[in-house]
This record gives C-alpha cells, sequence and structure tokens, in this order.
C-alpha cells in the first residue's frame, strides 16, 4: 500500500473561530488514523489562482480516523481562499506528510509551546500524549498571542486538564508579555525533575525557545515552516541550511528538528 | 480491444509514453510511496553530477501565475552517491530509467556517462546542457551548436546505450540546436528545459530567489513548448522527441504527441497532484477508444496543420 494517499475530500465542519482564524474538518480522510502529532497535509486548493498545495499541521484526528481537523490563519491568497470554502466543497490533500514529535517518558514534564498560528501541532500532541497515559498535570500548554482574539481553543485546551499558560503581548487574556516569561518561570521553578520542550510558532519565539534549551540544559524539538512546492520530498524546494552544514528539506526531514540542528 | 500504449524510442520500448520529469521526482523513492513506479513508460532522475552538490541558498522557488520559478542550483547527491546509494532502489522497480546528467565542464559530463555505462539498471542518458560551460565562460552548452555538438558526441563515445539531449528552450533557434545534437549523434531529444525567469517583491525590492533569477515551468510554459516540439518535429530531424512543459491532464499529452512528440514528461504537475502520471495513462487509453485508435503511436505528428 502506497504510503502517502492522494485523495479528494469533504469539508464536514467549518468553524470561524475569530477574526482571521478557521477550523476545517475533512472528511472521510485515509491515513488519517496514521497521523501523528508534528504531520502536516498539503492541500490543493480547487483553484488555478495559486499553483502550489498549502501545508497545514494536523490539529485533531478524530478516534475513529475518519476525520482530519487543521486550524488555519488567513495570511495570502491561498489561505483567503480556504475561507472562503464552505461546507459540502471538496478538496484535494496528501496526507500524512513529514517526521513527527518524539514521545517523552511519562516522568517527564512536558513543556509545549505554541505561539500564535503555531498551536495546533502543541495541541495534537497533548491529547495524543494524555490518550498514551501521559499524567496531564505533568503537561505545561504555553500559548502566546498578540492578543485575546489570537488565543483561540480556550475551552478546549482548558477541557484537556493540562496546565494551561496563555500569555498575550497586550495582556488582553492571561499573563501580559512574551510566552517565554512563564516558560522560564516554570523551568527554574522545577525542582530536579526531568524536562522535554517542544515548539511551534514565529522564528524569533522558536530562537527564544532554543536559547532557553541551551540555558538550562533541556532537550526539545521545534517544529518549522517553509514554501512547500511538491510537500513529499522530490523537488528540494523547502530546504533550511543545517547547523552543521549543508541543507535539509522541511517536508520529509521535517518539519520537526531537535533544538540546535536547524540554522533559523 | 483496449488500445495499446506501448511507445519506442530509439529501440527501446516504454510501456507507456509517460515519464516523470528530472528534478520532479528526486530519484525515484518518494514517488514510489504514492504509487507503483511500474505506472510510469520511465522516470528521468534529478540531474547527477560528477560531484555532489548543494545547490542555491533557499528561497529556491516562487509561485507565478499558472506556474513557478526555481533555482534549485542542481543540488544533487553526486555519481558516487548515485551509484551506491540510489541505484539499488531503481534497479527493483519495473520502470525504464533515464538518467539526467549534468556539469560544469565536459569533462565532468563525460565521466558521470562513463560510470553509468556499468549501471545495466540505467537504460538511457538524458543530457542536460541547460548548464554553464565554466571552460566557454558560463555560456551555457546547449547555447551553441558546436558546443552542443560536442558534448553530446563525447558522451556518446563512452555510454553504449542511447543518449537523449534535452534542450534549452532560450535560444535563438532551437532547431539548429537540435539539428547540432543529432550531428552529435542524439539518439532522442526532450523538448524544453524550463525558460529563463524572475519575479521581484516589490515590499522589498528583492528577487523572490536568491540566485536572482530561475527557470519558469508548469502550464504556463506549455504552449511555448509545443511551438518548440512543434518546430523540431517538422525540420525533419531523425531523433524522437519527448515533449515536456506544462503537462498537467490527457489532452495536454494528446497536444504535444500531435505536434509530434514520441513520448511526454511530467514536471511541476507532480508537485500539484503526484499521481498525475496514473491519471493521464487511464485517460489516455480512454481517448484512444472513444477515438476509435489502436495504438497512442497513431498520435504522433498527426496534428492538421492549416
Ligand atoms: C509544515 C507546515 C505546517 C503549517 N501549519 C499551518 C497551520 O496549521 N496553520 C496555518 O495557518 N498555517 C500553517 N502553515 C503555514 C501555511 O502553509 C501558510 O500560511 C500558507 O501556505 C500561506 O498561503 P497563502 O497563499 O495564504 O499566503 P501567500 O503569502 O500568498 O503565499 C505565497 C506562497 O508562499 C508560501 N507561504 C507563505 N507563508 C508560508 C509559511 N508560513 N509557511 C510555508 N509556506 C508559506 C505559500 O504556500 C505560497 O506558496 C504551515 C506551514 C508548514 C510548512
Ligand atoms: C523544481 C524543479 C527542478 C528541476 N530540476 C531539473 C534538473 O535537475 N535537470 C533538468 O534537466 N531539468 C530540471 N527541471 C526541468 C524539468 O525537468 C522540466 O524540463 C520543466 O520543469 C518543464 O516541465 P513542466 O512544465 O512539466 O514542469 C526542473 C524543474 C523543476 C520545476
Ligand atoms: S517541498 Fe518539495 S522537497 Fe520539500
Amino acid at each position: 500500500m502506497s504510503k502517502i494517499a492522494c485523495q479528494d475530500t469533504l469539508i464536514t465542519k467549518k468553524r470561524h473561530l475569530s477574526q482571521d482564524y478557521f477550523s476545517l474538518t475533512f472528511s472521510p480522510v485515509s491515513r488519517a488514523n496514521r497521523c501523528v502529532p508534528g504531520q502536516f497535509i498539503h492541500l490543493l486548493l480547487p483553484s488555478t489562482d495559486v499553483t502550489f498545495r498549502r501545508a497545514f499541521s494536523v490539529a485533531s484526528v478524530s478516534e475513529d480516523g475518519n476525520e482530519l481537523e487543521i486550524i488555519f490563519r488567513v495570511v495570502g491568497r491561498g489561505t483567503t481562499l480556504l475561507a472562503g470554502l464552505a461546507k459540502g466543497d471538496r478538496v484535494n490533500i496528501l496526507v500524512p506528510l513529514g517526521n513527527r514529535f518524539t514521545i517523552p517518558r511519562k516522568n517527564e514534564r512536558v513543556l509545549l509551546i505554541g505561539g500564535g498560528i503555531g498551536f495546533p501541532p502543541m495541541m495534537f500532541l497533548a491529547s495524543r500524549l494524555l490518550a498514551k497515559g501521559h499524567p496531564a498535570d505533568k503537561i505545561e500548554f504555553f500559548y502566546g498571542g498578540r492578543s485575546k482574539d489570537d488565543i483561540l481553543e480556550r475551552t478546549r485546551i482548558k477541557k484537556l486538564g493540562v496546565r494551561f499558560h496563555p500569555v498575550t503581548e497586550d495582556g488582553s487574556f492571561g499573563e501580559k508579555g512574551l510566552v517565554t516569561q512563564p516558560v522560564e518561570r516554570v523551568i527554574s521553578e522545577a525542582t530536579g525533575e526531568k524536562m522535554r520542550m517542544y515548539a511551534c510558532g514565529p522564528e524569533p519565539m522558536l530562537k527564544a525557545v532554543e536559547a532557553l534549551g541551551v540555558k538550562y540544559g533541556i532537550p526539545g524539538e521545534i517544529s518549522v515552516e517553509a514554501p512547500m512546492p511538491c510537500g513529499f520530498g522530490v523537488c528540494l524546494g523547502c530546504v533550511l541550511p543545517l547547523k552543521a552544514g549543508g541543507y535539509t528539506r522541511v517536508c520529509t526531514d521535517g518539519p520537526v528538528y531537535p533544538f540546535g540542528e536547524v540554522v533559523l | 480491444m483496449t488500445p495499446d500504449l506501448k511507445v519506442q524510442l530509439a529501440g527501446i520500448e516504454f510501456a507507456n509514453p509517460i515519464m516523470t520529469a528530472s528534478g520532479c521526482c528526486g530519484y525515484g523513492e518518494e514517488l514510489a510511496g504514492v504509487f507503483p513506479l511500474s505506472k510510469l513508460g520511465a522516470l528521468v532522475t534529478k540531474s547527477i553530477t560528477l560531484k555532489p552538490r548543494l545547490g542555491h541558498p533557499p528561497p529556491r522557488t516562487a509561485e507565478t501565475a499558472s506556474g513557478m520559478l526555481n533555482a534549485i542550483g542542481l543540488a544533487n547527491v553526486g555519481i558516487d552517491q548515485f551509484v551506491a546509494e540510489k541505484v539499488p532502489f531503481l534497479a527493483t522497480q519495473k520502470t525504464r530509467i533515464i538518467v539526467n546528467v549534468a556539469g560544469s565542464k565536459l569533462q565532468e559530463y563525460i565521466e558521470v556517462a562513463t560510470r553509468l555505462d556499468d549501471c545495466e539498471v540505467v537504460d538511457m542518458i538524458e543530457l542536460n546542457i541547460s548548464c554553464p560551460n565554466v571552460d566557454e565562460g558560463g555560456m551555457e552548452f546547449g547555447a551553441d551548436p558546436k558546443m552542443t555538438e560536442k558534448s553530446v558526441a563525447a558522451v556518446k563515445k563512452v555510454f553504449s546505450r542511447p543518449v537523449i539531449a534535452k534542450l534549452s528552450p532560450n535560444v535563438t533557434s532551437i532547431v539548429q540546436i537540435a539539428q547540432a545534437a543529432e550531428q552529435g549523434g542524439a539518439d532522442a531529444f526532450s523538448i524544453i528545459n524550463s525558460l529563463v525567469g524572475t519575479s521581484i517583491d516589490i515590499e522589498t525590492r528583492r528577487p523572490r530567489l536568491t540566485n536572482n533569477r530561475g527557470g519558469l515551468t508548469g502550464p504556463a510554459i506549455k504552449p511555448v513548448a509545443l511551438a518548440m516540439v512543434d518546430a523540431v518535429y517538422r525540420s525533419g530531424c531523425r531523433p524522437p522527441i519527448i515533449g515536456i512543459g506544462g503537462i498537467a491532464d490527457y489532452r495536454d499529452v494528446v497536444e504535444f504527441m500531435l505536434c509530434g512528440a514520441s513520448a511526454v514528461q511530467i514536471g511541476t504537475a507532480l508537485f500539484i497532484a503526484p499521481d498525475t502520471p496514473v491519471k493521464i495513462a487511464r485517460d489516455l487509453k480512454a481517448y484512444l477508444k472513444r477515438t476509435k485508435l489502436q495504438s497512442v503511436t497513431e498520435l504522433i505528428g498527426k496534428v492538421k496543420r492549416y
């Protein structure tokens, strides 16, 4: 059986989360049950206005493995077109793509750090870890945004039972400031506990998180973005430089990398 | 009777006329994760050079109207690693294997072709002559008839199986280059490689590619490619033509074949829909049935010109 399914699917649910944020659920999706946190889909818009597919992290998959959810922000032509689609519309997706986050040991305190539209894979990781029996009080969910409208799915995250740390730059919701502040606080308050960090978000945030990892000697992984013509490794268009020299294909070698591996 | 998709090129039989274009299917491993490569007439590898190449810094690609620009910079594993790590996989695949060869000196083409002659799995070589020749001040091999003839002839001497010359569209007369390649002994032509183009971000005032310019591909270039295939076919060159440029569905394939192509390659469309070759083979069969043709070869050169 082929590893990657190139398939037509239907939008079965569309939710407007706030401002320019949307959630779309697709069904049926073969291979959805094989998606793991960190992986993404590549979505072909039903329009000749765009050439390439668009990449979106898997935000959740249903228990029966038939449905797959993405959460996205409208930023340009493709995402504007996507936001214009409705329930019942057909799209073509490639799934599952990319590597995955390392699953932590159950005794480790897990620090999930999502910045802006980087939170969906963190949410997927949190629910998978819980399903695998990771203690909820050992999962810290940090979520940073500009203001209250950027902190999405608050009820859903709270319901997971993890330790939720919302942060906004303007202080309109949760703690005021940058997401790395509570992260550093939790790290320095922890006593002799093993920790592991996972982050997805804007580049400056990823750099700051990596710096914390180095400062406190905590291992971790980041999920990065790059423009992706093909999404499955054949075009070499999505590369990022590696600290050790050479380039890495983000679509197949990534998008998840251990701290310190890629040049951001 | 189900119509026959088999085609012959330079004495080699292909299960169908659909090949994947160089640089758009890696070395086959990833595409094999989408569909069995036996569905292809042939797989054409990424350009292989003597030494490994890292390629250009990102960004390497940009979207354009009905197409894309790329300046990957011939990133590839180099001939040693290709033979050691990629050939064993290709040897297990039930499709024809064409290795695209590139270089910046004639000697590099010769050395790579010599190595490939020892790899039985390699059915043909495709010469990417759209590369700057450092010995000639960076002028592209394929931009000059003499250099074209010389490079094809040199590779023919060391490679015992058929050699395809992949022609660049960025020339004054593609017919003249095709004739030179034929003189050099080319067994087939691939027409066309990408068209030089660029794109600028008006906010940063910087080109969208770090290489400042790149190659335009995708549906936007199809009419240009078709006219070039048509021109070379009508010029009376003997080698068969593999048509390339913007092919996305079976209708495009039929157009290329009517203009004289014996086979086609699919590039950019693989990024948009990696299963395109499978769909094309299916739809092409249906078209032949509908138009009551027994063999796809009956289409070759059959355009009814005004
Ligand atoms: C692995 C991965 C996972 C992603 N997950 C999500 C997600 O869950 N939610 C979400 O909202 N966004 C996500 N993105 C970013 C999303 O792909 C871009 O926002 C989207 O491609 C923008 O398209 P556009 O046409 O609206 O923007 P435009 O700026 O008009 O796009 C122009 C071109 O640049 C590319 N591009 C622009 N921004 C990005 C970007 N940030 N990353 C990669 N390519 C880009 C586009 O694909 C397109 O080819 C992810 C990106 C990657 C690589
Ligand atoms: C990302 C990319 C990489 C390519 N790399 C090569 C290459 O290494 N060697 C080569 O001869 N052609 C290369 N090409 C050109 C294609 O093989 C083909 O000639 C061209 O893309 C036109 O076909 P298309 O419109 O179907 O894409 C590349 C094209 C693309 C889009
Ligand atoms: S997007 Fe084509 S190789 Fe990664």
